[in-house]
């Protein structure tokens, strides 16, 4: 078990945005946190990056409490917005950089960067822009690439497909699935894009309010079950 | 930066009704109103050029209309006169007009003085409008500035070697109108002309691509001399990059620079000759750590946009204080090293000026260091400094008090029991002794930091 969530609550001015009973995620799932606006993912994200303090309850990664801790930093990578990127700097730059914090030299983020030459579309590298001047779309790509880059054992991206090509969210589908099966990745993503989730995740959380109602192992029913719920 | 611009303007207004009493007392024997009238073309001279580096384009002020229901000479309209909103505009008339005012219109009488007034402000005009129609139409806007400065240079030395002189120009220009005003008429012209060029301009290149200043390609930058810091270095080399390529914080660093100047007007002979170093200190301080207090009130807003990140990557909280020290100290160094040319003077400057500096980076940058743990205001890095009120709030103002007041509360009782020289010495061995116990001072800021680190990243994240 590498996460475990205990009676978690968050609250803004009265409105309850996440209360968590109880929730544990295992080694090597994958998880598509799904639910409309609101429904309290990226808050809960956020609190799962101890960006956020929780007004109660407790998040274990790995046993040891996420508030106050930084030893998850140490296998946990995520890119929730451009408020992971640093926007002043090329998408070479940043990559160094955050590779240089998980003792990468040059060498290694370039060589490493290599795999992702298709992902990139010839976009991002040698393009002679900072991070700013790219398309949000553009920026996605730098920020989950720079993600993956870090090898992590627990990966949180929000809305991953959001602002990306049709050949990219594609690309990006069938990197995440292989990645599941060549290590030991445990992945949560939260996506707006039903049929994405249900094809990359193997268990699927529905949110309704900062609840979870829905606990699915994915089969070819989920789809549909979902798609009952949001359209009703 | 906005307590920069109100001394900017005080400033102003005090060369402007003293004006006559400055000429007098540094050009002593001269007309007035011959020195005064070959000052103002000199003035605008220079006026365009800085206002080639720094004024703002108000373009983008535009964009939210464009694809509205607007005619385009409206927007044209709208663009010209929030242009003339900037301190530049304000700066001439101030320091120009009590003069005209005072002066000319005892000597010369209310027409002159009328017409003089509606010339400077023409030239102000003018040069309003020069200046922003040729950041529009130049590609690389450095290259003429550059050209620009080796004209003025060439002009100097020209008026130097007395071939041709702006400041006799200039005189032959005022003179003429104020025997004959209505000559002023040509310049009035001149600068409705101006006006209408860069209205013409704009009305007919209305699009936002043409309209931002050049894009040249961006390439990665090193700074090898930091990799020696290890992480720290790394997340300097961050800063830096974040200052130079950043419009605000790079304005406010080079602004500081002017501070540098400071020395001239507040190192005096008689007070240095009577050991009085309580006069001294103040700008010794500001100058040698102008950094600290300028770039160091807003900290860590300046990475606001990106702070986010910055927790929840693998940084450490106590690496990226040790970065800040680093950088600050770094600032410090330099700025001792320049201001060291007052040192020429005498050399109790200098000893002044390492007293401040130890003082600076011992307790100045964990003063400033602290009060950024209680700092959650988001800086726009877009924006430009001048007259941006934005991340200004109680705690800069406070934080200016304990940081600019303490070495006294040092040197005062020494002075007082001893002599000046110890006042200074304690002042430098406090300084040193905060520099030696950085690692105490480190685990004290991240504690701060950690008790308020929720309510910092989520008031970054409202970004108003």
């Amino acid at each position: 078990m590498i996460l475990e969530i205990n009676n978690l609550k968050k609250t803004y001015a009265d409105r309850t945005v996440v209360n968590i009973e109880y929730l544990s995620v295992n080694e090597g799932e994958t998880i598509g946190v799904v639910g409309n606006n609101g429904a309290g993912k990226t808050t809960l994200f956020r609190m799962l990056l101890d960006l956020i303090r929780p007004d109660a309850g407790e998040i274990l990664s790995k046993q040891q409490n996420v508030a106050g801790n930084d030893q998850w930093k140490n296998y946990t990578a995520s890119y929730l917005d451009e408020g992971f990127l640093i926007d002043y700097l090329t998408p070479e730059e940043y990559f160094i950089f955050i590779g240089s914090l998980h003792q990468m030299t040059e060498t290694d983020v370039k060589s490493y960067l290599h795999q992702y030459e298709e992902f990139f579309n010839g976009e991002i590298l040698d393009n002679g822009k900072y991070i700013r001047d790219f398309s949000k779309g553009n920026q996605n790509k730098v920020g989950i690439a720079a993600a993956l880059m870090q090898q992590p054992e627990l990966l949180i991206l929000d809305e991953p497909f959001a602002n990306l090509d049709p050949t990219t969210q594609i690309r990006l589908k069938t990197h995440l699935k292989s990645l599941t099966g060549s290590h030991k990745l445990t992945t949560l993503i939260s996506s707006h894009d039903l049929n994405h989730v249900t094809d990359v995740c193997s268990r699927i959380i529905l949110f309704e309010k900062g609840k979870i109602i829905k606990d699915l192992h994915t089969d070819k029913n989920t789809l549909n079950e979902l798609e009952t719920y949001f359209s009703g | 930066m906005g307590l920069l611009a109100l001394y900017i303007i005080v400033v102003a207004i005090l060369i402007g009704y003293q004006m006559e009493n400055l000429i007098a007392h540094f050009l002593p024997g001269k007309d007035t109103v011959e020195v005064f009238n070959g000052m103002i073309l000199y003035f605008f001279a220079i006026d365009f050029l800085v206002r080639l580096q720094m004024q703002e384009l108000p373009t983008l002020a535009v964009v939210p209309y464009l694809h509205l229901n607007i005619p385009r000479s409206k927007l044209v309209n709208f663009l010209n006169i929030r242009a003339l909103f900037s301190a530049f505009n304000i700066i001439p008339l101030l320091v120009f007009f009590p003069f005209c005012i005072l002066i000319i219109s005892d000597d010369y009488g209310t027409f002159a003085c009328i017409m003089y007034l509606l010339v400077i402000f023409s030239l102000m005009i003018f040069n309003n409008y020069a200046a922003l129609y040729f950041k529009r139409i130049s590609a690389g806007n450095a290259k003429i500035v550059l050209a620009g400065f080796f004209l003025l240079v060439t002009l100097g030395l020209l008026e130097y070697f007395k071939v041709l002189s702006i400041a006799i120009l200039s005189n032959s220009v005022f003179h003429y109108i104020a025997l004959q005003p209505a000559f002023g008429l040509v310049i009035i012209i001149l600068a409705v002309a101006m006006f209408m060029i860069n209205a013409q301009y704009l009305n007919n290149n209305l699009y936002i691509e043409e309209l931002k200043s050049s894009t040249h390609k961006k390439t990665g930058t090193d700074y090898p001399f930091l990799n020696r810091f290890g992480e720290a270095g790394t997340l300097v080399a961050l800063e830096i990059k974040l200052i130079l390529r950043n419009k605000r914080p790079r304005a406010t660093v080079s602004k500081g620079l002017i501070f540098l100047f400071y020395g001239i007007l507040l190192y005096k002979k008689d007070v240095i000759d009577n050991n009085q170093f309580w006069m001294l200190l103040f700008p010794a301080i500001f100058m040698t750590g102008n950094m600290i207090i300028l770039y160091g009130q807003f900290m860590f807003g300046w990475q606001g946009a990106e702070f986010d990140g910055m927790l929840a990557n693998k940084t450490n909280i106590r690496t990226f204080f040790r970065a800040k020290f680093l950088l600050l100290t770094i600032s410090s160094t330099l700025l001792t090293i320049i201001t060291s040319l007052y040192g020429l003077m005498s050399w109790k400057i200098l000893a002044v000026q390492f007293a401040a500096y130890f003082y600076n980076i011992g307790i100045g940058t964990v003063i400033v260091l602290y009060f950024a743990t209680r700092n959650f205001k988001y800086i726009d890095l877009k924006k430009g400094a001048s007259f941006n009120w934005q991340g200004v709030g109680a705690t800069s103002m406070i934080m200016s008090i304990p940081l600019l007041l303490s070495p006294y509360v040092i040197y005062i009782p020494l002075t007082a029991i001893g002599n000046p020289y110890w006042g200074l010495a304690g002042i430098a061995i406090l300084g040193i002794a905060g520099f030696f116990t950085r690692e105490l001072w480190l685990t004290f800021l991240v504690k701060e930091f950690n008790k308020r680190k929720y309510t910092i990243a989520e008031g970054f994240r409202e970004q108003s």
